[in-house]
């Protein structure tokens, strides 16, 4: 296959003249205003590509990054492609007014990626000008790529790049405040573009897409760079419609035969609840091979029941596709292979709890853990986070890996991605000592038996809410902001779980603040943390000063808090808990008084 | 979809967003004070923007995805919607 690239920009123009006349997408608007379906050409692609390229190499944009800001559209695959063609390095990025919050939200991504033109459509431009102003950041250019004739096609030149130029830097990783953008090279993209190929099994007549953001790693490699890397189609919509009418998305399935595409678990349990008997029997899921379920924990339960329900509508057991990957392995690591069923394993759970996958004991506890694949395309350990040695099979430890797909690191942190990016094993050398280095941490948990790889939990105290990460010190930040009873930097954010994600805000009150009217400060701290994120603070327990730990040098121990509150440790002033994390913390503070570690 | 013949009353809508809203935190329609604000009963984003889907399939109204933090409490969104109801068809 298509390994004779040297860069995805070579890659993308082959396809973009291999096919002209083809689909390159099909893009599905939001359901009530009555436009029909859009289709983008691979010509057509090529066409606006080449304009909007013609004018980043005009103004100096061509190795430069290039900060996209559009609603989900095809506009957004016009302008990558664009970057790809210029030589320029794509930074996706959300469009903030979309989810009601001000440009300043992308300020960090603005300043840290070094943008050199901002692009985006017609209607945001004005108000994107007025931010770049503001900000003082006069000489960043701002184009609408909708605006007609801003530059010749004609006048456009390849870029002279190769492997190892950057393609785009992905902003997942990192809080608002300090944002991390993964280097993904052009080499890194085929290589992970190829995995995806052999695992899912793709070709150039296969339908590949959803309703995904674009700017997300999944989205964006998954169901847009996928197809370009295949000369296949992709069908899109947007994730507000899909979060409106989860059965849109199910009903494009069928209309346009996408075999491959998918989302978080998340995705799968809102259809379970939100698609009725009636429309379930208008579903047509028997062409779907590959239903994607990734970046967030995989629940065996979401599994069991979406195949159960859904096999009314022809979709098949072995269609789901258990998989893992994140924004610095480029995506994809690892996947079960096309036409098996998800493999799902029993294991005891105060085994799993100890750091072993151990068969079920008669009459203990047990969890279902669902295996992400086998890891055919990266070399993979096991390794104790804290000794940095291999784990034996079926240990629990932090997974490292190495491969192409591994991004070079995070643009411009070299202290982190010396840890992150090039760590080394412990008795790895063949004389013992560490070995040679070059392993990427993933900061996740998991253990590998029989081939196949589980991921357990995590190592770092990143949240996962519905498939978008929250970064707890951003959460804290903004449940103190402006309220005085609150000491900065005196809370801990965690995730707790039962059928699905909770957040939790354990907040210290300031000791002058103790006979304040305690309902109202944790009211404003739910409106804070409802209004800036769009997620729930279902939780908030405020504590007396001095609660919260922390480490001698500061850091605020969340895992700990976590541990405490579930095991009912916390003697709250007031507490505001939904009646699932309720349940919760009174099951686990019966079932484990353990010491606290 | 049960699309009303005659425009909804406040009572009504009150009514309807009450149960819509306990079905999506499931907790029971009592429980759920019209005048608190809808993000301390733990109502997310992906519950926010089904309401928006629900709303448009039940009244063929189209409302910004933002509605639900723009007006975060029953009272305020049934207020809010009468007014959308009252402009017409399509004004939103």
């Amino acid at each position: 296959m298509p390994t004779t690239f040297r860069t995805f920009t070579e890659l993308v123009l082959e396809r973009t003249a291999a096919h002209s006349a083809k689909d390159a997408f099909v893009y599905l608007p939001d359901g009530t205003g009555g436009s029909g379906p859009e289709h983008l050409t691979y010509a057509r692609l090529d066409d606006e590509a080449r304009r909007t390229a013609a004018w980043l190499q005009e103004h100096g944009a061509s190795g430069r990054q290039v900060l996209l800001l559009y609603p989900t559209g095809t506009a957004f695959i016009k302008a990558f492609t664009g970057c790809l063609y210029a030589g320029s390095v794509a930074v996706p990025a959300p469009l903030p007014t979309e989810q009601g919050q001000h440009f300043s939200r992308v300020s960090g991504i603005l300043r840290d990626s070094e943008a050199r033109a901002v692009l985006t459509d017609s209607a945001n431009a004005p108000a994107i000008s007025e931010w770049l102003a503001a900000e003082g950041m006069t000489d960043v250019l701002c184009l609408a790529t909708d605006s007609g004739d801003f530059a010749d096609p004609a006048a456009y030149r390849e870029p002279g790049i190769d492997p190892e130029s950057l393609a785009f830097l992905q902003y997942t990783s990192g809080s608002t405040s300090d944002p991390k953008g993964v280097m993904v090279s052009h080499r890194n993209l085929l290589a992970n573009e190829e995995t995806i190929h052999r695992v899912v099994r793709s070709h150039s007549d296969s339908t590949i897409g959803g309703w995904l953001p674009f700017y997300h790693d999944m989205g964006l490699i998954g169901h847009i760079l996928q197809p370009l890397y295949m000369g296949a189609r992709g069908v899109l919509m947007s994730p507000v419609s899909f979060l409106k009418r989860p059965h849109r998305w199910l009903e494009m399935i069928g209309e346009y035969g996408v075999e491959i595409g998918g989302g978080p678990n998340f995705a799968y349990e809102l259809c379970m609840r939100r698609v009725s008997d009636e429309q379930l029997a208008g579903l047509d899921l028997s062409r779907w091979e590959s239903a994607v379920n990734g970046a967030e924990p995989i629940r065996a339960e979401t599994v069991r029941a979406f195949t159960e329900r859904f096999a009314a509508a022809g979709f098949r057991p072995e269609a789901f596709f258990p998989c893992y990957g994140m924004a610095e392995t480029t995506l994809l690591v690892s996947g079960a292979p096309r036409g098996t069923r998800p493999v799902l394993r029993d294991v005891d759970a105060a085994g799993l709890e100890g750091g072993e996958l151990a068969p079920v004991q008669a009459g203990e506890a047990s969890r279902t853990l669902v295996s992400s694949g086998a890891c055919d395309h990266f070399e993979l350990r096991i390794v104790d986070p804290e000794t940095r040695r291999e784990r034996p099979a079926g240990s629990v430890g932090e997974i490292w890996l190495k491969g192409e797909s591994v991004a070079t690191g995070y643009w411009k942190n070299p202290g982190t991605n010396k840890e992150i990016f090039d760590a080394a094993i412990e008795g790895g050398a063949p004389r013992g000592g560490p070995d040679g280095g070059g392993w990427l941490r993933t900061g996740d948990l998991g253990a590998v038996d029989g081939g196949e790889l589980f991921v357990t939990g995590r190592l770092k105290e990143l949240i996962i809410f519905s498939g978008r990460n929250l970064y707890p010190q951003d959460v804290e930040r903004v449940a103190q902001t402006g309220e005085k009873a609150l000491n900065a930097g005196s809370g801990a954010v965690f995730s707790v779980e039962s059928d699905r994600e909770h957040l939790v805000v354990v907040q210290e009150v300031r000791p002058s603040a103790l006979t304040e009217d305690l309902p109202t400060v944790a009211g404003g701290i739910q409106r804070r943390v409802s209004r800036e994120f769009n997620v729930p603070a279902g939780n908030v327990v405020l504590v007396r000063p001095g609660t919260v730990r922390k480490t001698t040098s500061g850091k605020i121990q969340r895992t700990l808090m976590r541990k405490l509150f579930l095991e009912g440790a916390l003697t709250p002033l007031h507490e505001v808990l939904e009646p699932a994390v309720r349940e919760l913390a009174a099951r686990t503070a019966d079932r484990s008084p353990a010491p606290v570690v | 979809m049960s699309v009303p013949t005659t425009a909804p009353t406040a009572q009504s809508l009150s009514a309807w967003l009450v149960d819509r809203i306990g079905g999506y935190l499931q907790r029971p329609v009592e429980e759920i004070d019209t005048t608190v604000p809808l993000a301390e009963y733990g109502l997310d984003s992906v519950a926010a923007l089904s309401l928006c889907g629900d709303i448009e399939e039940d009244f063929d109204l189209v409302v910004e995805p933002t509605v639900a933090w723009d007006y975060p409490t029953v009272e305020a969104l049934t207020g809010h919607l009468l007014e959308e109801f009252a402009a017409g068809p399509g004004a939103a």
